[in-house]
């Protein structure tokens, strides 16, 4: 596809945030190399990474917390680096909430309008109607110390978004509360965010969140970009060996590769040659170069028989080391001695027949090329 | 098998022999008693000073005949009435009470920016220099320090050198209120930090990103902020020196050179100059009751939670 140049600088007046080339440095060390997205206006973007790969550090240059060494972030196509943080218009919910202890709940979200001196009645309505969003009508007298882990959550979340910013920026907040109010919050999220339609930048290092809220990822490591993608391509065709490792759980394969003809690979490990692999849409493989064939825990079957694996083309003879019982579904550790004693993670979801093999007995594990994925080793991240 | 017991360290014996010690000596139903036994001290001390304060009132209430230079055998409020009712105490209270108050002030407000700039600052080398800065007066005793102070700021003392090279004549910068108040802030000053910085450290510095990014510029974000929750800090850091300063001998003393008694100065003439123990007690007794009322009305006004002595806030 090709832009006409006005096409493309208008696309990026679109984007409520832009970001060129930018870096940032503490000492010698860079906690963000040379990132660059856009955001487009009223998307959900998630930066997925682990933890120290420079999610922080990359939302506060945002927010205006500190200058990039390098590099320039657009917001609403204007250049903010001279532009301090209380006058950029972003919402931001901090990794710790950071609630103001002396204030009620009220006081916390009306906060942000009295520091924009709106009068006394349109401050009281919309935090009103603010508290009512995240459904805690009722609540504003409460005491911040007096409020559970997930209604500090939503209180957050108002004050961030009570001044109706052009963007908001959250920073893990999720990250302290237990699964069950985690999952509540996400879903929670994602219909505020829908209602609003606030442009919003999400960092996580949990992958099932970044699946569940976004539009699109980004996922870092190390301070740099590894892919960004939506949700369904970051899972199903991931760029590199770390996105692959770091999204699902992922068994990898060590070996050359012996022939590469367009899309698809033959690699070979252990003395057997698996071809018709896909490339991961990664840097270019070429034929005798260290390859990582990558393949997802839940795209491997295991079987007893041979028969229930016909439909596969790869299949290999290994043992049950582990089998953990998850409820919805099994997870087995799989000794395969037939490519030289590989563990494999294997789900088996078995819904009708609750087969479930046990430590010590020789099962079969199969799976299909086109759901491999073959990343060169040489340009692997790590 | 092997015997257990002798599997045990040697270490482990010896304090399950102590611990055995123990337990016969103070056995387990006394150990209700323990906090009550370390209390113990600080009663004993507090009670004392107590006793101490009984004698004084005792005194404070017997006239000195200035004929026999003994004291009257029977009780009455001469003394109080002579220390309200003289000019020369009045002028030495509201000294004084006006000097710890404007001292209080200048204090505080000279020592949060060093305190904040301290708990804050990025630079881990002016974090250590500040830290020096501060903590070098306390080694200068206070006295050694008011010296210091007349060799600068004496009539050949180096300011006025200074001011002589630019052809300004010798100003007179001691014996004057403004030296004891400037004395006294630059005793005080430390304390204040001291007392203000763990205020500001517990004070997480993502609150002031959070006001920053809620559209606070740093003027608001200290002032419905920092202000807001170094409260304790604040009301303690001002007690401390107020009450300091309103009964401190030294600096008025050196400084102010005789002509700029405060209270503590007056109460030692009493005693030790003109030896009428009765009415300095009775001075002592009033700077007590009137320090004390201080601090009940600095309580009354900010409650005692601003001190963080009642545990709602986290
Ligand atoms: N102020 C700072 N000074 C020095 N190093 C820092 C600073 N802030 C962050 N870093 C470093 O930058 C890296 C990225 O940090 P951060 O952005 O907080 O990561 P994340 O949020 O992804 O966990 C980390 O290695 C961290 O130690
Ligand atoms: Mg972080």
């Amino acid at each position: 596809m090709n832009l006409s140049n006005g096409a493309r600088e208008s696309a990026a007046a679109q984007a409520a945030v832009s970001v060129k080339n930018v870096s940032m440095r503490y000492d010698d060390f860079y906690a963000v190399r040379d990132a660059s997205f856009d955001v487009p206006k009223g998307k959900f973007l998630t930066i997925l990474g682990p933890s120290g790969s420079g999610k922080t550090t990359l939302l506060r240059l945002i927010a205006g917390f500190g200058k990039p060494t390098s590099g320039e972030i657009f917001i609403g196509g204007q250049p903010v680096s001279a532009v301090p943080p209380h006058k950029r218009v972003i919402g931001m919910v901090f990794q710790k909430l950071a609630l103001f202890p002396h204030m009620t709940a009220a006081q916390n979200v009306a906060f942000p309008l009295k520091m924009r001196r709106h009068d006394a009645r349109t401050i009281a309505d919309q935090v009103e109607r603010y508290l009512e969003l995240v459904k805690l009508g009722g609540f504003g007298s409460r005491r911040i110390h007096e409020m559970s882990g997930g209604q500090q959550q939503r209180v957050a979340i108002a004050r961030a978004l009570v001044f109706e910013p052009d963007l908001l920026l959250l920073d893990e907040p999720l990250a302290a509360l237990d699964v069950k109010l985690r999952e509540e919050m996400q879903l929670e999220f994602r219909r505020i965010q829908k209602e609003l339609g606030v442009t919003t930048i999400n960092v996580t290092h949990d992958q099932r969140e970044a699946m569940v809220v976004s539009d699109e990822v980004i996922v870092m490591n190390d301070g740099l970009i590894q892919q960004r993608a939506n949700p369904v391509t970051a899972y199903r065709t991931p760029q590199n060996a770390f996105v692959a490792n770091f999204i699902g759980v992922t068994n990898f394969l060590e070996g050359p590769a012996t022939s590469v003809s367009g899309n698809e690979v033959a690699f070979r490990c252990a003395g057997h040659e698996l071809s018709g692999i896909s490339v991961g849409s990664g840097p270019e493989i070429k034929a005798g170069m260290s390859c990582s064939g990558a393949i997802r825990a839940e795209q491997i079957r295991v079987a007893a028989a041979p028969e229930k694996l016909a439909d596969l083309t790869f299949r290999f003879t290994g043992e049950i080391i582990d089998a953990i019982f998850e409820g919805e579904r099994m997870v087995y550790e799989v000794n395969v001695a037939e490519l030289g004693g590989v563990s494999f993670r294997v789900f088996d979801h078995d819904p009708i027949g609750h087969t479930q093999f046990l430590p010590g007995e020789r099962v079969l594990v199969g799976w299909n090329p086109k759901d491999m994925h073959v990343f060169g080793n040489n340009h692997s991240p790590n | 098998m092997r015997n257990s017991r002798v599997a045990y360290p040697l270490t482990w014996r010896v304090m399950d022999m102590l611990e055995n010690v123990c337990a016969r000596i103070w056995p387990a139903s006394l150990h209700r008693l323990l906090p009550y036994l370390m209390l113990l001290p600080a009663v004993v001390l507090v009670g004392l000073l107590v006793l101490g304060l009984f004698q004084i009132g005792d005194a404070s209430l017997r006239v000195l005949d200035t004929s026999t230079f003994l004291f009257s055998e029977d009780y009455s409020l001469e003394n109080y009435r002579q220390a309200i009712t003289s000019g020369f105490f009045a002028v030495v209270a509201s000294r004084s009470l006006m000097g710890s108050v404007i001292v209080t002030v200048i204090t505080l407000l000279f020592a949060l920016p060093y305190a904040y700039l301290m708990v804050r600052t990025q630079s881990s080398g002016l974090r250590k220099f500040l830290l020096v800065a501060l903590f070098l007066p306390f080694f200068i005793g206070q006295v050694v320090r008011a010296y210091g102070w007349l060799i600068i700021l004496g009539n050949q003392g180096m300011v006025n050198e200074a001011l002589g090279l630019v052809g300004v004549p010798p100003v007179r910068l001691l014996y004057n209120y403004p030296a004891v108040l400037f004395g006294l802030i630059q005793y005080m000053l430390p304390f204040a930090v001291l007392m203000l910085a763990p205020a500001l450290t517990a004070i997480p510095e993502e609150l002031e990103s959070a006001a920053g990014s809620l559209g606070a510029n740093w003027v608001r974000t200290f002032r419905h902020i920092v202000l807001p929750l170094a409260r304790p800090g604040l009301v303690g850091a001002g007690l401390v020196v107020m009450t300091l300063s309103l009964t401190d001998f030294a600096i008025p003393a050196i400084l102010g050179g005789g002509s700029q008694d405060f209270i503590a100065n007056a109460i030692y003439d009493q005693f030790f100059r003109t030896s009428n123990q009765g009415l300095g007690a009775a001075l002592s007794l009033m700077l007590v009751a009137v320090g004390s009322i201080m601090v009940g009305v600095v309580f009354a006004v900010f409650g005692a939670g601003t001190l963080a002595m009642t545990g709602g806030r986290k």
